[in-house]
């Protein structure tokens, strides 16, 4: 009988092997998908009682409900939290990656964003649709508790009904405070604008916000607390053409002159080595021209005006494990310490940084490592002050330090310890 | 017949994986060479502002910003002295020269930039009247190409301004759909670069101001900028911007992809606390501001 050529037999052994080990690993995982979890599942409940209960609920997690307890927990170690096998919001994503784009947009809800989706969604069961934690408003008033943003005089009907997702969109959105449509598009799905309730200008397609607090105001028309006095007092011409004009929306003067003629002294702040100078009236990047409902017409909150840009501060601001932030900061009060305009010492402070730190820790001058002019980092020969050591930012390490105090910090300079 | 697939093998091997990895064999190797840092000779360093190396006189100047001072060093980073136009300069940023030895300076508290002549003893703002736009020139970074032309970053109203080499207004490149227009550089074939801090972008562009290649956003991804505060164009024409949060200087190809990235947030020397500008010479040694740090690091 002839041989058969060497090649043909290693190619037959390779396909032999191949589809026997093919063959047991699909047995094993069909027989592991249909009783083994079952079995797995009563061992579970033998110590985790409560969790028959849940089993209960009209509403179940599918994997929870196939007994598929291992799917998301590890039974034998972890290094997270219930022994689940990996970061809740990178588990959740590996089976719920969602439809094309839709978790892939501008703007996201800052739970959804840190994978915090416990925050929202009950992991096992629950009575409420989407496996909510709570049934609509009541889910959402849970975090956004601001009861003076929804006890005001005059309250938008959506807003008063709880029907939050009516304008809001609950994972992610193209848009600012995550609006399901464009400022210009998402009142006029309601409400139709027209040129005589605003003074014959045209506002058709104007971001309605700029006036009006979507959820309640104590004045009128849902009107923000406060106006620009042009505003209030319905001169619009001191900033824009007339309402008949050929371009009523126009500005009367170009760039930030139209800003200064009112405010001459601003134009003094930006006159400095470090400014926020931008392009065209950018005075607006910050302020709102018509109302507002924050001091100094700040369109936003402080920390939402500046972190918009700072986006290492934002990072550092929801960084968990940055445990020790400077208070300041954790409350979005950056102008305490920064100049918002303009300002010829470093990072825009107001003062030099060491006087800006003493200004409020005043005992810590009686007992910190020397600092200013006279001391240098032998690092890199310059100055040592507060932030050679802390990183008010946001920092793992007690105090805001740079380095564990215990271990690191000290011997960064002083090597012969 | 085994024999020949191995061997088949090890040639496709050897010349499908060994130049895979060339690029990284050959990869541009920076190191750092040294730091300037103030001295009792220089006096300790405040705000630092620009750098310029001048090559005729082989000179590295940069600006003490808030000492009011323009600093000189050799070529082997000796100081050599200390200038203040007698008083003239108060809060000095960006600083460029000619090749006629015209110094350029920018005070953008101000709303100027100085032309300094240290052989006539003249020191001169440029004429911004010619130049018109929504708000005053905000002067930022600056850069000279080699015919001398002056190209001005106006922070106020996102666009460079274009000087001719007798100083007259020549004009304008905006700088349209990006935020925060920081600096500009313009490398040998008179290509002009320029970058944008909020949406972390740099544009380029030919001599007549078209616009030829745009990329980079902000993230936190290895390609991708978090502050993007500087860049700079080296001989290959690779291009280096510094990041101010990364502490890292960021290297792209002349297409915008992106090759590698060097040093990191530290104190000690090669390490970088919040870079703000960058500048390479022809010799290939890369200066940076390095802010915080109080110092000139070099790199090569």
């Amino acid at each position: 009988m002839p041989k058969m050529p060497k090649v043909k037999n290693y190619t037959f052994l390779f396909y032999l092997i191949f589809f026997v080990v093919f063959l047991l690993s699909m047995t094993s995982a069909y027989g592991a998908n249909a009783t083994d979890t079952k079995v797995g599942f009563k061992k579970c409940i033998e110590c985790h009682p409560k969790i028959q209960q849940e089993m209960s609920q009209k509403r179940r997690h599918e994997p929870f409900k196939k007994y598929q307890c291992s799917s998301c927990h590890n039974p034998h170690t972890s290094k997270h939290e219930y022994l689940v096998r990996d970061e809740i919001g990178t588990l959740c994503k590996s089976c719920h990656k969602g439809k094309k784009r839709s978790f892939d947009k501008k703007y996201s809800h800052p739970p959804f964003e840190e994978g915090e989706c416990l925050k929202c969604h009950s992991p096992h069961s629950s009575k409420n649709p989407k496996l909510l934690t709570a049934r609509g408003e009541q889910l959402c008033f849970g975090c956004h508790a601001d009861k003076e943003m929804f006890s005001k005089k005059n309250e938008h009907d959506p807003a008063r009904k709880g029907n939050c997702l009516g304008c809001h969109s609950h994972h992610t959105s193209d848009y600012e405070e995550l609006v399901e449509k464009s400022p210009e598009r998402i009142c006029v799905t309601c409400h139709t604008v027209t040129e005589k309730s605003h003074l014959n200008y045209p506002v058709q397609g104007a971001d309605c916000m700029s006036c009006h607090n979507p959820h309640g105001s104590n004045r009128s028309k849902l009107i923000k607390k406060n106006s620009h006095k042009p505003f209030a007092g319905k001169k619009c011409t001191k900033c824009h053409n007339p309402a008949g004009s050929a371009d009523p929306l126009g500005m009367k003067s170009k760039g930030i002159s139209v800003c200064t003629t009112c405010h001459p002294s601003v134009k003094e702040d930006f006159r400095k080595i470090n400014t926020h100078v931008g392009e065209g009236v950018f005075c607006t990047n910050c302020h709102s021209p018509h109302a507002s409902d924050g001091a100094h017409l700040k369109k936003a909150k402080e920390k939402k005006i500046c972190t918009a840009c700072h986006q290492d501060t934002k990072k550092r601001l929801k960084d968990k494990n940055n445990k020790y932030k400077h208070p300041l900061v954790m409350e979005g009060k950056c102008t305490v310490c920064h100049r918002p305009h303009g300002s010829d010492i470093e990072l825009l402070f107001r003062t030099d940084e060491i006087s800006a730190c003493v200004d409020c820790h005043k005992k810590h001058v009686s007992f910190t490592h020397p600092v200013g002019k006279s001391t240098i980092d032998p690092r890199s020969n310059g100055e040592i002050t507060c932030s050679t050591c802390h990183n008010l930012m946001g920092s793992p390490n007690d105090f805001a330090l740079r380095f564990d105090h215990k271990k690191q910090l000290c011997i960064q300079c002083h090597k012969g310890y | 017949m085994y024999r020949k697939i191995n061997f088949v093998i090890l040639f496709l091997s050897f010349f499908l994986i060994i130049p895979a990895t060339a690029p990284d064999a050959g990869k541009v190797r920076v190191k750092h060479l040294t730091s300037i840092t103030g001295n009792k000779e220089t006096g300790r360093f405040n705000l630092l502002g620009g750098v310029f190396f001048d090559e005729n006189k082989k000179r590295l100047y940069f600006t003490d910003t808030t000492n009011s001072r323009i600093l000189a060093f050799d070529a082997d980073f000796k100081y050599v002295s200390e200038f203040t136009a007698g008083g003239a300069l108060s809060s000095p940023t960006s600083i460029v020269k000619n090749s006629k030895g015209k110094f350029f300076v920018a005070e953008p508290a101000k709303g100027k930039i100085l032309a300094i002549d240290i052989g006539e003893k003249s020191v001169k703002p440029i004429d911004f009247s010619a130049v018109s736009g929504a708000n005053p020139v905000y002067a930022g970074n600056m850069a000279v190409d080699s015919e001398d032309r002056l190209y001005i970053v106006d922070k106020a109203n996102q666009r460079i301004l274009l000087f001719d080499s007798d100083l007259k207004f020549e004009r304008e490149i905006p700088v349209e759909g990006s935020r925060r227009l920081m600096d500009v550089k313009v490398d040998r074939a008179g290509r002009i670069y320029a970058l944008n801090t909020i949406d972390g972008s740099i544009c380029v562009y030919n001599s007549k101001g078209n616009l030829l290649l745009r990329f980079g956003t902000r993230g936190t991804d290895k390609d991708e900028f978090n502050f993007p505060t500087s860049l700079a164009i080296d001989r290959k024409g690779l291009i280096y911007v510094t990041d101010q949060h990364k502490n890292k200087v960021l290297v792209f190809n002349n297409n915008g992809r992106f090759l590698f990235a060097f040093s990191q947030l530290g104190w000690r020397e090669g390490r970088l606390h919040r870079p703000s500008f960058i500048y390479i010479n022809n010799s290939g040694q890369i200066f940076i501001v390095d802010r915080a740090n109080t110092r000139i690091s070099v790199f090569e």
